[in-house]
């Protein structure tokens, strides 16, 4: 509340319900994006951890495909779990 | 064929536009990069907010001036559709910042429109990237303060899920939330606003290019050109109100996410 210095000059009224579409939407987004940070940070970080197990072992890619692969995957089952019910 | 070849007008032409638009000499020589139009119009901006607000709230009524209804509806927008919307009751001691960030990031955005002065210093990556790190830091801070370091890091980085899979889910979680965030978050105003620029450069100097060519029958396509530019710019005005918002929505959808208990 301290922080609240203007809060005697506000007339709340003046900000009614009306806008409760808009700000659930921008809840929505905000939302969204960390869905997609989610996905595609999974597969970005999985499959550079792959990349370097095919640089050390030499094995020529199959690692960094099984990491994106693996990463899609925990990054669908983060959204199910954080966004998703 | 030969007649659709442009030529522009003049050789000092400045098109296409490069990057180096973004990269504005030093006002006063010797200054660089501490006195440029970015750096000039960022005091101006700080000044022009606080003189607004100062004079607004000199003297408040209660039946307000147009001044103070203007403060008033900005900083009440972000107490209650931004700040409580978003983190709740104890959202309302985070509306200042809230105001404060929305106010500055709308101006500067502001003046990629304004006739003369034409680009935003929010197109130069340094300033996105300095908003950023403020926000990144207080929510930061915020959840280590609220629930000390350790919990912090559980509630972060720590899904609900069985063990096994925890080894796959927190290196995800990491750079979701101590990586994307910030870059996201200043490359999504650095980005737009950086594009905003670049396609009005494109349609108003390409319509002078237009103009500049050989052939008649490309000369007119310049008007269209300069229209697409006027429509441009409203389209510009919009994106300078989003993405203010959104830089403001997304740093409290943060903070909120950093006072909660679970995610």
């Amino acid at each position: 509340m301290a922080g609240d210095i203007f809060a005697g000059a506000i007339n709340v009224a003046q900000f009614p319900q009306r806008r409760r579409d808009e700000d659930e939407a921008a809840a929505s987004a905000g939302q969204g994006w960390s869905a997609i940070s989610y996905l595609i940070g999974g597969i970005l970080v999985w499959g550079f951890i792959g990349w370097l197990v095919d640089r050390w072992l030499g094995t020529g890619g199959i690692a960094t495909a099984i990491g994106a692969v693996l990463g899609a995957a925990g990054g669908v089952y983060l959204i199910v779990r954080r966004l998703g019910a | 064929m030969h007649s659709l070849v442009i030529v522009p007008a003049r050789d000092d032409l400045p098109f296409p536009p490069t990057v180096e638009e973004f990269f504005p000499p030093a006002l006063v020589d010797g200054t660089y990069p501490w006195l440029t139009k970015f750096t000039l119009l960022v005091w101006i901006a700080v000044g022009l907010l606080i003189v607004f607000f100062l004079v607004a709230y000199r003297n408040p009524k209660m039946v307000p001036s147009r001044g103070q209804w203007m403060a008033e509806s900005i900083y009440g927008f972000s107490r209650e559709n931004i700040a409580k919307e978003m983190i709740g009751h104890e959202g309302v001691k985070f509306a200042p910042y809230f105001t404060t960030l929305f106010c500055f990031i709308l101006l500067t955005n502001l003046f990629s429109i304004i006739p003369g002065i034409q680009i935003s210093p929010s197109a130069h990556i340094a300033i996105p990237v300095m908003l950023a790190v403020i926000s990144y830091v207080m929510f930061n801070y915020v959840g280590i303060r609220r629930h000390g370091f350790g919990k912090y890091m559980k509630l972060s980085l720590v899904p609900p899920a069985p063990w096994f899979i925890q080894p796959i889910l927190i290196p995800i979680e990491f750079f979701s939330t101590f990586i994307v965030r910030p870059v996201t978050l200043s490359v999504r105003l650095f980005a737009n606003m950086f594009a905003g620029h670049m396609i009005l450069l494109v349609f108003s100097l390409g319509g002078f290019a237009l103009l500049g060519a050989n052939s008649w029958f490309i000369k007119p396509i310049s008007l269209l050109s300069w229209a697409l530019a006027i429509a441009l710019t409203f389209l510009e005005a919009l994106v300078i109100v989003l993405q203010a918002y959104v830089f403001v929505v997304l740093t409290s959808s943060y903070v909120s996410g950093a006072l909660a208990e679970e995610h």
